[in-house]
């Protein structure tokens, strides 16, 4: 239970941007591989590997492969969701910038095992390096014959691939805001199956749609090419294969690790080169949507989807922050809050003014006007945005506040009595002296 | 009691405002490539805005809009719906430089308030504000996403990382010097980036030496 390249495997090559460097080092093999297997052959292969989702729910990936439908009555169409916007999280920008070759492939993998015709890659629109490396890799594939009519001399299957940029809204990494941002619209959601269809039966433009996350198809790429038996080796019962885990926060070295599944917590954080200005204080293991965990509860966790459960938070999507004890919980659970208010679309009552009513309440505690009281009403709104929102933004508001009320609630008590941080005066920024593989003044 | 009173002497719909068309040639051929990319044309909203953001300098005025639903077969209003939903469409003109600092959870904890309160002071703007001599808007965003380099600030299409209060301003001198990070040049940088083919002309401000 390590640290384990097979995603970022070549991450250091030099070049590894250009297809031709891609291909020395065994890209393409897998596509070429699916080729030559049926197309139930290749999902089959997804099945036994037991990848799951890696944008932060977990599902199975197979099922969402097999659920496409097997007629093509209508068109078919594959997304890739790389509209990375949960705070913490960092693993796709760095998977598009060394690794777009990877996701391109996984992408036409699919587009083969699903019949597809069409991909979008819909990138957030601050992420406009990462972008321009996918177009890079793109624009590479058609010239090879890798992507387009007949590819690699298959009749029939023709796929086309296609980039949106974002326009700024975390709503829109959620799968159905996503697709009406496709298709031109505000970002709102529909609702979920069995409200309404699933997007493998009914998603952009009516037509059938496989939505995975940039991870999933470069882990996909991985399975196909070197059997999905291979990458089931790695992790646990359960949760198999790696995790890219994206650290940052009072860490020394903060940087994407991509770890086996089933690593212990404190793990990562040693290879991050440790906590730095002070102790550790609290870790969200899973983005700013999971619950905060407490030092002592670090220790029992293992980063796998079962143990995070297990101990009442969530792998997520891997965006690890680490808090040492100079940290004001409930400080950053109200610019939690505020991102969270910002970001609600506004379609949905409970959501739209619930997350500005959390927003207000922990405002008003952590400018020393707390009242008595404030914590329950605090947990009672977060009761009535948890599961009645629309989408899951509203779960994803709630949970982090009733988690850190859980675990920090004599922080929440001494700013209500008290009027002021328990902590101290404000967050301490590290030493410059820290080493920072990712330092630079300059642009990235 | 007549149809006249009635309506008021409205029977005739009113005759439609004058439009005045912006887009370069170059404008209208990336967006009817863009538009080939999607089944209906009223899919390419998004990268719409985009263009017309470039060609009107960096920001949509209701001019903008109103072109942007002509030439997608659109009412001005569902483009203004969509125009108003996304944080990266500009409403109002900003300025030569605009300075989005992320302030959400682990940059907040790795000095983000010490970095807003700094270019505050010294730039002389609160938060939505635009100096003076029209070179720098001040916003906070909200996660950008590269959360290992806290502090990190976006201004135009790059993302300037590890930025503290007290290395900031020297970005801010670096800044004033520069041509490239403007609201106009990260409109064209995200058109482009949707042209198949552009990465080989070298298109947008992509250079191997940003990786990250």
């Amino acid at each position: 239970m390590a640290e384990l390249n097979l995603l970022f495997k070549d991450r250091n090559v030099p070049g590894i941007e250009n297809l031709d460097v891609y291909e020395a080092h065994g890209g393409y093999q897998g596509l070429k591989k699916a080729l030559a297997m049926d197309r139930q052959a290749v999902i089959d292969d997804i099945k036994t590997s037991g990848l799951r989702g890696r944008g932060g729910a977990g599902f199975p990936t197979w099922i969402k492969w097999n659920g496409m439908p097997k007629n093509y009555d209508k068109p078919h169409y594959i997304i890739c969701n790389a509209d990375e916007g949960e705070p913490g999280t960092y693993k796709d920008r760095e998977l598009m910038l060394k690794a777009a070759h990877t996701l391109v492939e996984g992408m036409i993998i699919a587009a083969y095992a699903t019949h597809s015709i069409a991909g979008f890659v819909y990138i957030r629109g601050e992420y406009v390096q990462p972008a321009w490396q996918v177009r890079k890799a793109i624009d590479q594939a058609y010239k090879a014959g890798y992507l387009g009519k007949n590819i690699l001399g298959v009749e029939g299957f023709n796929f086309d691939l296609y980039i949106q940029m974002g326009g700024g809204s975390y709503e829109c990494g959620e799968e159905s805001a996503l697709m009406s941002s496709l298709m031109g619209e505000r970002g709102n959601p529909r609702l979920k199956f069995p409200h309404a269809p699933l997007p493998v039966v009914e998603g952009v433009w009516k037509s059938p749609t496989l939505i995975n996350n940039v991870e999933t198809y470069c882990a996909a790429t991985w399975i196909i090419a070197n059997g999905g038996a291979e990458y089931a080796k790695y992790g646990t019962e359960r949760s198999k294969g790696s995790k890219v885990m994206s650290v940052s926060g009072h860490v020394a070295r903060p940087a994407n690790f991509e770890i086996e599944l089933g690593t212990p917590l404190m793990e990562l954080i040693d290879m991050a080169g440790g906590v730095i200005n002070g102790r550790l204080k609290a870790v969200i293991p899973g983005g700013s949507s999971v619950q905060i965990m407490t030092a002592e509860q670090c220790k029992k966790i293992n980063l796998d989807y079962e143990s995070c459960a297990a101990n009442g938070t969530l792998l997520g999507s891997g965006g690890f922050m680490v808090f040492n004890d100079l940290t004001d919980v409930p400080l950053l659970m109200k610019r939690t809050a505020e991102f969270y208010m910002h970001e609600s679309c506004g379609k949905c009552t409970p959501c739209r003014e619930g997350t500005r009513w959390i927003f207000k309440i922990l405002d008003r505690i952590t400018s020393g006007a707390g009242r008595e009281g404030d914590i329950e009403l605090l947990l009672d709104v977060c009761s009535q945005v948890d599961g009645r929102s629309y989408c899951g933004l509203g779960d994803a508001a709630a949970w982090p506040i009733v988690g850190a009320i859980k675990a920090f609630r004599p922080e929440f008590e001494y700013w209500i009595a008290n009027k002021r941080s328990p902590v101290g005066p404000r967050h301490v920024p590290p030493s410059p002296e820290v080493v920072n593989p990712l330092l630079a003044l300059t642009a990235v | 009691m007549s149809m006249t009173s009635v309506s008021g002497g409205m029977r005739e719909p009113l005759p439609a405002p004058a439009r005045e068309y912006h887009f370069s040639e170059e404008a209208v051929a990336e967006l009817e490539n863009i538009v080939t990319h999607y089944p209906e044309r009223k899919a390419a909203c998004l990268p719409a805005l985009w263009i017309a953001q470039r060609e009107y300098g960096g920001y949509l005025t209701p001019t903008a809009i109103q072109e942007v639903a002509d030439r997608l077969g659109l009412s001005m209003q569902e483009v203004e719906g969509v125009a108003t939903f996304y944080t990266m469409y500009n409403l109002r003109p900003r300025g030569r430089h605009h300075l989005e600092v992320c302030t959400c959870l682990t940059c907040a904890v790795m000095g983000a308030y010490e970095v807003v309160h700094t270019l505050e002071h010294e730039l002389g703007v609160g938060i939505g504000q635009t100096t003076k001599d029209g070179e720098f808007t001040l916003s906070e965003a909200e996660c950008l996403d590269y959360c290992g380099a806290a502090t990190v600030m976006q201004v135009g299409d790059k993302y300037f990382t590890n930025l503290t209060a007290g290395n900031v301003m020297n970005l801010i001198e670096e800044l004033r010097k520069s041509p490239d990070y403007t609201p106009a040049k990260l409109a064209d940088s995200i058109v482009k980036v949707h042209i198949a083919g552009s990465s080989e002309t070298g298109g947008g401000s992509y250079k191997p030496e940003d990786l990250g």
